[in-house]
């Protein structure tokens, strides 16, 4: 699904140039639960803005789904991040004003799905992720957990190929956290393919897959025995 | 663009800046508010011109002789100039296609009676083509007709104050009133827009006149009006043709301006169109000025409101917004404000000469108001002030990286 080659990113600093990336490779299979792990600074979230055509790399191979992503226009990725990418974000992200249900609509609504459609399958995502009876409510009338399963419900709502999860527990408390990451596992048992970027380690267990980051380069990558979050729910 | 989720998010921004978005909003408002109460008061002005040549038809062109003031032809300065049936005839010889009608008058001052009520009037002698000309709106019975010309009938058409003077409450038509001691029967009774003293007057056939006056054709001046289809350049040049071509048939010198006067009413509305124009002229200047204060207010608003929103439209981006998208909604959205206002102003505009307008009536100004084109206008104007406003902000809108979204640890 992910496929990608000696990726290196830099950022000028005034005069100095950072280093952060500093030629990352690894592939990621369809189905595929992945976390990645790192101290701040490893160049995990730079990795993962990469990986969700928010920035370009300097040099090296991205290939998404069997499409090479390089050189995009602002349309092009907009277009490319609709239909390949779902986000979660750890402070949530949802527009304030906007119902549930109309926040999980809106990359359909991006998508161009007809009005009533778009209302359909959000609801239907919504149901999925256990908030039906909260549609109609505004985001501030939620707890911060059921806000995440909302935000998770829009990034599955466009059924991206990746759904791309940046600290997705990062705001919750652990209760929470496990309540999220039983959802994650629970989409991930339907096939999709998920990335998880998190420094907690109890998080990265729950996932199959632990690549470490480590001053830009990958130190450790391994499948592991995933821990089932409802055992702590 | 008739989307409800862009509507939904263009009231949003609105409701959650209320106090914001109304102080721009009225600065435009303003501005719209003072063009339209400026054009309006020049159209006031325009009307209260042209209300003083109202009661006569607006393409109509006075012939009237004076005495020469400098030696031509033979003749020296001082003649006497007099117009005569002829000329009438010669001018609708000459000038087919020009004229529309045409009408010698003849003065005389009359002394009336009807029983026992006397009063003294003007007496305007005149043919059928007359009440075209001076826009004689006959209430009761009828206008001087040819036969009456032709028979030198003695009938009189009298003023609606005439009649009210004289006959008091009796119905005026078919008695007779005697004018210097002659018996008129009268065969109309009419009103005029002008004013009263325009209803102080009689008609009759001028033919009558004529010949109760010692059998002459004399006639104090020519009243005519020209094709209606001729615009004013048209109509100047034409009375220019018939003031050389008279000048000619009465041997005055081309270059004296005191033989024969020619007064057209098309040089007088050029006169007053020029000037207008120069008024509206400023108003529009002025009124713009004002309107870019409120285009800068709003584009600056709304610069503000974008860089409250860079997380909310760094998100909207990452679900896979486009740029153009992102422009639509801020356009949107700064046309909305702007036109709205705006026509709030209009409104405003509008409610007040409506309330007020139809109670000034002074000779120089009167109902001001204002019509489709100017509120046509605005709104063309109004729309393109909220692109203009706009523009920045949604440029800067487009340009939110939505990586912005991603980094809020």
């Amino acid at each position: 699904m992910i496929e990608i080659k000696d990726l290196h990113k830099s950022y000028k600093m005034g005069s100095n140039s950072l280093h952060v990336l500093k030629g990352i490779n690894f592939n990621i299979e369809d189905g595929e639960l992945v976390a990645i792990m790192g101290s701040s600074g490893s160049g995990k979230s730079t990795l993962l803005n990469i990986l969700g055509m928010l920035d370009g790399a300097d040099s090296g191979e991205y290939t998404l789904d069997g499409v090479p992503i390089k050189n995009l226009s602002e349309t092009k990725a907009a277009l490319y991040r609709n239909k390949f990418l779902g986000f979660v974000f750890q402070s949530f992200n949802l527009i304030n004003y906007k119902s549930a249900l109309e926040n999980v609509a809106l990359p359909l609504y991006y998508q161009k799905v007809p009005r009533k459609e778009r209302q359909e399958k959000a609801m239907q995502y919504l149901d999925k992720v256990g908030l039906k009876p909260w549609a109609h409510h505004l985001p501030s009338e939620l707890s911060g957990g059921q806000k995440q399963r909302v935000a998770i419900a829009r990034a599955m709502a466009a059924e991206p190929k990746v759904l791309l999860a940046d600290e997705p527990t990062g705001a919750l408390d652990s209760k929470t956290s496990y309540e999220v990451m039983a959802l994650i596992q629970k989409i991930n048992d339907e096939g999709n393919t998920i990335l998880v970027v998190t420094h907690e380690e109890d998080i990265a267990h729950m996932c199959k897959r632990i690549v470490h980051l480590k001053d830009g380069v990958i130190v450790e990558d391994k499948k592991i025995e995933q821990v089932r979050a409802e055992q702590y729910v | 663009m008739f989307d409800r989720d862009i509507w939904q998010e263009i009231f949003n921004t609105i409701k959650t800046n209320k106090l914001r978005t109304f102080l721009t909003g009225f600065s435009v408002g303003w501005a719209i508010f003072i063009l339209v109460m400026l054009l309006a008061s020049v159209n006031g002005m325009q009307n209260g011109f042209y209300n003083q040549f109202n009661d006569d038809a607006t393409n109509s062109i006075f012939v009237r002789p004076g005495v020469t003031s400098k030696a031509y032809g033979g003749f020296e300065a001082g003649r006497r100039i007099q117009l005569k049936n002829d000329d009438v005839e010669y001018i609708k010889k000459s000038f087919p296609e020009d004229v529309e009608y045409i009408s010698a008058r003849y003065y005389a001052n009359a002394a009336a009676r009807y029983k026992s009520e006397t009063g003294s009037y003007q007496i305007q002698a005149t043919s059928p083509d007359h009440q075209a000309i001076e826009k004689t709106l006959v209430v009761a019975g009828r206008y001087v007709n040819e036969a009456d010309i032709v028979n030198k009938a003695k009938v009189a058409v009298i003023g609606r104050k005439v009649a009210e003077d004289l006959f008091k409450d009796e119905d005026a038509l078919g008695k007779f009133v005697e004018l210097n001691n002659l018996p008129f029967r009268v065969i109309g009774i009419f009103t005029d827009d002008g004013d009263d003293n325009a209803e102080r007057r009689i008609y009759a056939p001028i033919s009558t006149y004529q010949r109760i006056y010692g059998n002459t054709n004399d006639v104090n001046m020519i009243a005519l009006t020209y094709n209606p289809t001729y615009d004013i350049s048209t109509a100047l040049e034409f009375s220019d043709r018939l003031e050389v071509l008279l000048k000619r048939r009465h041997r005055i010198d081309p270059d004296d301006q005191a033989g024969l006067y020619i007064f057209n009413y098309a040089q007088a509305f050029d006169d007053i169109s020029s000037f207008t124009a120069v008024l509206n002229g400023i108003g529009i200047g002025v009124a713009f000025l004002i309107l870019i204060a409120g285009i800068v207010g709003i584009g600056n608003i709304m610069v503000f409101t974008i860089k409250e929103r860079t997380k909310e439209i760094g998100v909207r981006k990452a679900l896979g917004a486009r740029p153009n998208q992102i422009i639509n909604l801020v356009l949107l959205e700064s046309v909305f404000i702007t036109t709205l206002s705006g026509f709030v102003g209009l409104l405003f505009a509008w409610m007040i000469l409506a309330a007020i307008g139809p109670t000034i009536q002074s000779p120089a100004f009167s109902n001001p108001s204002v019509d489709a084109s100017t509120v046509i206008t605005a709104t063309i104007i109004l729309i393109i002030a909220g692109v203009l406003a706009g523009w920045i902000p949604a440029m800067k809108a487009a340009n939110v990286k939505p990586i912005v979204a991603l980094s809020d640890k």
